[in-house]
């Protein structure tokens, strides 16, 4: 009788859910907690963002939804149930049945997660054999259908390309087509914009929007952007170190949040309406840095290939770009990945080889070789990956103090004391000195390399994302430390980032670029003008409005 | 070292390796006789409570020759290997770090050398400058040269690129010392991983060549040459060619199993 009636009212239970869900996984240090006692629910049709940072748990929770718990994983109690049945009973070949058909799942980067080796058809074509048991021209007619679905133009041919023929949109799209072929019940997105273009991520998301319209599906959102959650999630869980902190309605629980860690979160987030640097310098103040006619190319055929008459032309990075900073001026420069932002940053910090004029600090060079020691003390770099930026060999101490000896700025005893005052000026105790970067945080390792940027003294800091692959709590607090010290120093500074949402709090003056061309330069405060070059306005209302809490 | 140790492959590496570390520097005390004397009254005898693993063709105890060859056999591998490191470690990094033409040509003549097989390539070598254990050791460091230069040279290519490489180069540092103190201890731990599995292969190969009469020669109790003496009497005591075969695999495991859990250990997706 009690299953009549739950058929008889589908919708009743929810399509997803986790019962005190605890998870753990066994290290040589013992046993470590991911997962404490977890509560989920999700009805049809409705999506949960689940938001936290990086080690938060959030990636453990749909793996154990998956089953694709790793093998020193414990599961140490509670339900997993999909439309009430338990997952944790379920044995693996029925698992199997459910992966794809019923649970659908998109991962963060869709070029990781198509095989390379096979068509996109194939791949789509795949699930629907298996799980709809349809015939192979079966499978494909209604590929193209699922194709066309997501906003594919010409479905049949997408259908014949392999992976690396695609963007990494219609990737993405294929991923999503795949997920929802079997009329899954639910599907999980794990971070499935991250690795995507502002305006490509705008769209996959509205695709999403309409499928999940369409079919009812419930949806696992997982996301550590706030901003994004806050606009396709129906309610948000809010996680922090494998325990759920708060959940509620988007609206209310943004507009009102209660625990100090989401307060926390959203203060964090970018709002480009309370400023972070101080008012822009005079326009009589001096130029510090003029590039002319800035070019750079990329690769070009080898001696070998000449001769064979093979290979690819050269491909410009950068064209023509002409820009200029003044002194204590912070420059932003916004554009997608590949736009051409990073090697414009890399031609000024003399990285890569270059044509053009670069006129900066007294110097003016033609050619990367041209570059004197002098030049390259006043203009410092700071990456993006401080895990790659910092070499693992060597101790905080030694990567800081570097600048010092190289261009003769503290000796003997003064640069030990150098060092401990520019870990102060990063706000870092003096005893990291004597640490390697492995023991030290992503935000804490950014800090070394500003410092490092810094212990130059140099007039102009090159920040390329600087930001971009810390956590939220995190970011924020590095960029008010660039800005101060910045402010102190007087140095300029080029800001090179994709979040317009943060340039805006940072930059005096905002150039953006596309595809390797300069299209706007304009001031901050005229971001919103109706004159703005098309291609920003496109970048603008593509962007996730910032949350106001 | 801690989590070499907790590794299963490790600690087997370890142990057999702990074992023929003792016999490399205590084997000539513990031996019980002079590995050179004859005992003409008990020749190719089995093992007895006098001669443990019994006496080859000339009444010389076998374990006394095992004792005393493993000095002479890891001493070639492990030599042979570093010297092979060092060239090949060098040419790499230089190819690597430069890059360009110059690499390209000392990359397609190392690929002329991959070409020919190890053992072909040492058999060669002795040939042209005769037999004996120095030159055997010199073939040998010469034959694995360009395949440690390749795995040098890779090594350098995916660090060059890191951006702490970039970094110091915006900073105008000197080659020298973007090559020394940036790319080159970070190029260290494949090097070692690679050397140490290439440790068991030069002590094969020097095995072989002794066995080939072109390596160690007579009276030497290199494990090779031991087999080679005493194989025409391998049917009337086994134990004179199997005993110095079994040193020579044990040996060769051991450096294996431990260049094995070395690459686990400093390969980061292989951790968990």
């Amino acid at each position: 009788m009690n299953t009549a009636i739950a058929s008889a009212r589908p919708d009743a239970r929810p399509a997803l859910e986790a019962r005190a869900y605890s998870l753990a996984y066994e290290t040589p240090d013992g046993l470590v907690q991911a997962l404490k006692s977890i509560d989920i629910s999700i009805p049809r049709g409705k999506t949960l963002g689940l938001v936290g940072e990086s080690g938060s748990g959030k990636t453990s929770l749909a793996w154990a939804i998956m089953r694709y718990l790793p093998r020193n994983a414990r599961e140490l109690g509670g339900e997993l149930l999909l439309a009430g049945e338990s997952l944790r009973a379920t044995s693996k070949s029925q698992i199997a049945d459910i992966r794809g058909a019923r649970i659908g799942m998109v991962f963060q980067d869709p070029s990781t997660s198509l095989n390379p080796t096979l068509t996109l058809g194939e791949q789509l074509a795949e699930t629907l054999i298996r799980h709809r048991k349809m015939s192979k021209a079966q499978a494909f007619s209604e590929g193209e259908a699922l194709l066309a679905r997501t906003g594919i133009t010409r479905p049949a041919a997408m259908m014949k390309r392999y992976p690396h023929e695609a963007s990494g949109g219609e990737k993405q799209r294929v991923v999503i087509a795949t997920a929802f072929a079997c009329d899954p019940e639910c599907i999980l997105f794990d971070e499935p914009t991250t690795a995507l273009d502002t305006i490509t991520s705008r769209q996959i998301l509205d695709i999403f929007q309409r499928l999940q319209q369409d079919t009812g599906v419930a949806a696992l959102y997982i996301s550590h952007d706030l901003a994004l959650v806050s606009r396709i999630a129906h309610d948000v869980a809010v996680i922090h170190r494998g325990e759920i902190v708060e959940r509620g309605a988007t609206a209310t629980l943004f507009r009102n949040p209660q625990h100090d860690y989401t307060r926390a979160l959203i203060a964090a987030a970018p709002r480009p309406d309370i400023r972070l640097s101080g008012p822009a310098p005079d326009t009589a103040a001096p130029t510090v840095l003029a590039t002319q006619d800035l070019t750079v190319r990329y690769g070009g055929r080898s001696l070998l290939q000449k001769l064979m008459g093979r290979g690819e032309a050269a491909v410009e990075g950068a064209r023509k770009i002409d820009l200029d900073i003044r002194e204590g001026e912070v420059l932003g420069i916004v554009g997608e990945s590949g736009s051409g932002k990073s090697t414009i940053a890399r031609a000024i910090a003399g990285i890569v080889d270059f044509s053009g004029t670069i006129s900066f600090d007294g110097h003016v060079v033609q050619e990367r070789g041209a570059i004197s020691r002098s030049y390259r003390r006043a203009a410092q770099i700071i990456f993006q990956n401080p895990d790659a930026s910092l070499n693992p060999r060597q101790r905080v101490g030694e990567i800081i103090a570097r600048p010092l000896k190289l261009y003769g700025l503290a000796k003997g005893g003064a640069i030990e004391a150098r060092v401990a005052e520019l870990l102060a000026q990063v706000r870092l105790p003096a005893e990291f000195a004597g640490r390697y970067p492995h023991q030290l945080s992503g935000g804490e390792k950014q800090r070394v390399a500003i410092a490092r940027a810094f212990a130059a003294r140099p007039k102009l800091v090159i920040c390329d994302e600087i930001t971009s692959s810390l956590d939220v709590s995190v970011q924020a607090a590095v960029a008010r430390l660039l800005v101060d010290l910045q402010a102190e120093s007087k140095a300029s500074c080029l800001f090179i980032t994709h979040d317009l949402n943060l340039v805006r709090q940072l930059a005096h003056r905002i150039a953006v670029v596309y595809r390797g061309d300069l299209v706007d330069l304009f001031e901050a405060a005229d971001f919103d003008a109706q004159k703005r070059h098309p291609y920003t306005r496109a970048l603008l209302e593509a962007m996730p409005p910032p949350i106001h809490p | 070292m801690r989590d070499l140790l907790r590794h299963p492959t490790g600690l087997a590496g370890a142990v057999l390796l702990a074992l023929i570390a003792v016999m490399t520097i205590f084997g000539p005390l513990i031996a019980p006789y002079d590995p050179q004397q004859f005992h003409p009254l008990s020749r190719l005898q089995g093992p007895s409570v006098a001669y443990w693993l019994g006496t080859d063709q000339f009444g010389r105890d076998i374990l006394s020759r095992i004792l005393n060859g493993a000095r002479s056999t890891i001493l070639f591998g492990l030599g042979a290997t570093m010297a092979g490191v060092a060239a090949g470690g060098a040419i790499g990094l230089i190819a690597g770090a430069i890059g360009g033409a110059v690499d390209s040509l000392i990359m397609r003549l190392l690929d002329g050398l991959l070409a020919v097989p190890d053992l072909l390539f040492t058999l060669l070598i002795v040939t042209v400058l005769g037999g004996g254990s120095g030159h055997a050791m010199l073939a040998v460091a010469i034959a694995f040269m360009p395949g440690l230069a390749r795995i040098a040279r890779s090594t350098v290519l995916s660090v060059r690129t890191r951006e702490f490489v970039l970094a110091a180069q915006a900073r105008g540092e000197s080659p020298v010392y973007v090559i020394a103190c940036e790319i080159m201890p970070n190029t260290i731990a494949p090097i070692i991983v690679e050397a140490t599995i290439r440790v068991s292969f030069a002590i094969m190969l020097g095995a072989t060549l002794g066995f080939l009469g072109l390596g160690a020669q007579p009276p030497s109790t290199e494990w090779g040459l031991m087999i080679a003496e005493a194989r025409q009497y391998m049917f009337r005591n086994p134990i004179c060619v199997a005993a110095p075969g079994v040193a020579i695999a044990l040996a060769a495991l051991g450096f294996n199993l431990l260049g094995d859990a070395l690459r686990d250990l400093t390969d980061p997706r292989g951790r968990r």
